[in-house]
């Protein structure tokens, strides 16, 4: 459950869970076998256990401004799995590679709330395998081409000061599909995130630091246009579906994400499981990641714009 | 505590001492609670995750550590209700925020059991006049029972919402 302290300024969630103490945790959740056959039959006939056919995504919901200390943030709900991010800005020194670009550190937490498992270094595992998969699908090469996010536009002082963003996950509740819903929970949090502006004063020779105002009041809106979605296709029998849950996680044999950009430009390929793939297989699945991409990008614009929205109607009331 | 929960952002989410010590509070103030012998033979985890912290963390997360339970069902002596004071200027503050909480003054953290009248947790940080003391304390079970009714209404409303929903 969820507790919200408004009168103490403190979101605290809390979360619960029972063990019988056999041979370690118990997972709640054991399919059986009669159950399997079900979810892979449901998956064959393109009727799922909730109804939902293979390329179907769960209901959406996108709240911006939740961290009100962050300079961004976000909180995605799809189906039964939440996350929230948060985007912070702190002034840093740019790389002697790349004097021109800022930085940005993408990382991923598993909270205990969401799994029992998570719990300590439980999650560890997840987390950075997350992170890896969501900086590769949204920050480009190692030379910084082909970023989703533009790094030039956060630099202040070419080669002495710029922008380091810290974009911080954090899973609550884990119901399959995590890395889509990380990736939608990134995107709305970066149209969230205000920067301040910054003034230099120009009286500053080549070798020192100049003097940095960090404005109170004005700031700039990122520009998220370029940033891509993440399209997980998980492979179950021989279908593959979109927007799987934990249940028909576990049994996948292998599974594609894809991260495609507002152009239908692919800008990340993961791929997890142990079964191999067809190569025209892979094809097939980037196509089709391609055309719901259209379809979910839409679908998060118009939601993190009623977000947003509804922050500048509170705050004219 | 989550990265992002408190104003410069955190490096370890997990494992560092303040949050170990907060757990650690946390459980000794429950598990004094909570009727274990009603379920033997069995664990109970409390996950606690900080979104956002901004002073009187630990006695949010331990009153809704008590929500949580009461949520759950699980059998407990009273409900366990928290709150914080402090004294700056020459005058007891309740419920300290961080700007306050960083203004070097004493911090004192109540833990309260409301139907029972018994203190189960106190913490106090900094310098304090012992006459003083009484008062800040004071100050803070008030809070403590404020709270508390708080709690009660909100539980009393959800079961209100199950009985509607079973059709009672």
């Amino acid at each position: 459950m969820r507790l919200q302290n408004y009168g103490f300024r403190n979101f605290v969630g809390c979360g619960f869970g029972i063990l019988l103490p056999m041979s370690g945790p118990v997972k709640m959740v054991g399919l059986s076998l009669g159950e399997k056959h079900f979810i892979k039959g449901g998956i064959d006939q393109n009727i799922r256990s909730d109804g939902r056919k293979r390329d179907y995504y769960r209901p959406i919901f996108v709240e911006t401004g939740v961290i009100p200390q962050a300079n961004g943030s976000a909180r995605v709900r799809m189906g039964a799995t939440e996350v929230i991010a948060s985007v912070k800005a702190e002034l840093g020194k740019p790389s002697a590679l790349h004097p021109d670009k800022g930085k940005v550190v993408i990382f991923v937490d598993c909270s205990a709330v969401a799994e029992p498992t998570f719990e300590g270094r439980g999650g560890e595992e997840l987390s950075a395998e997350l992170s890896v998969a969501l900086e590769r699908c949204l920050l480009g090469g190692t030379s910084g081409a082909g970023a989703g996010i533009d790094l030039t536009s956060l630099i202040v002082a070419e080669g002495k000061i710029c922008w380091d963003l810290y974009i911080d996950s954090l899973v609550i509740s884990s119901d399959g599909n995590l890395l889509d819903a990380l990736g939608a929970s990134i995107k709305a949090a970066l149209a969230n995130t205000a920067i301040p502006k910054v003034n230099i004063s120009a009286a500053a020779s080549a070798d020192e630091q100049p003097e940095v105002d960090i404005s109170d009041e004005e700031f700039l809106q990122f520009d998220t246009s370029a940033v891509p979605v993440i399209i997980t296709l998980t492979q179950v029998g021989r279908h593959y579906i979109v927007d799987a849950t934990s249940e028909e996680e576990s049994h996948m044999s292998s599974a594609v994400s894809i991260s495609v950009n507002r152009k239908g430009h692919v800008c990340g390929l993961t791929k997890r499981g142990g079964e191999g793939l067809d190569p025209s297989v892979v094809s097939d699945m980037i196509s089709v990641a391609q055309h719901l991409s259209e379809l979910l990008m839409s679908r998060l614009d118009s939601e993190i714009s009623a977000a947003e929205a509804e922050i500048g109607d509170d705050e004219e009331s | 505590m989550a990265n992002f929960s408190t104003g410069d952002r955190k490096r370890k989410p997990k494992g560092d001492r303040r949050s170990t010590e907060i757990s650690l509070v946390i459980r000794q103030t429950m598990e004094a609670c909570i009727l274990t012998h009603l379920m033997p033979r069995s664990q109970i985890d409390i996950y606690v995750q900080v979104l956002q912290a901004d002073g009187g963390t630990r006695s949010a997360c331990i009153n809704a550590a008590t929500l949580a339970l009461a949520d759950a069902g699980i059998p407990m002596r009273d409900l366990v209700t928290s709150c914080s004071s402090g004294y700056l200027n020459s005058t007891p503050l309740l419920d300290l925020n961080y700007l306050e909480d960083s203004a070097g003054g004493p911090d004192v953290t109540v833990g309260f059991l409301p139907k029972l009248d018994r203190v189960t947790l106190l913490q106090m940080d900094a310098k304090l006049p012992v006459d003083i003391v009484e008062n800040v304390m004071q100050l803070a079970i008030e809070g403590c029972k404020a709270i508390a009714t708080y709690i009660r209404e909100v539980l009393l409303e959800n079961t209100k919402q199950l009985e509607y929903r079973r059709g009672l």
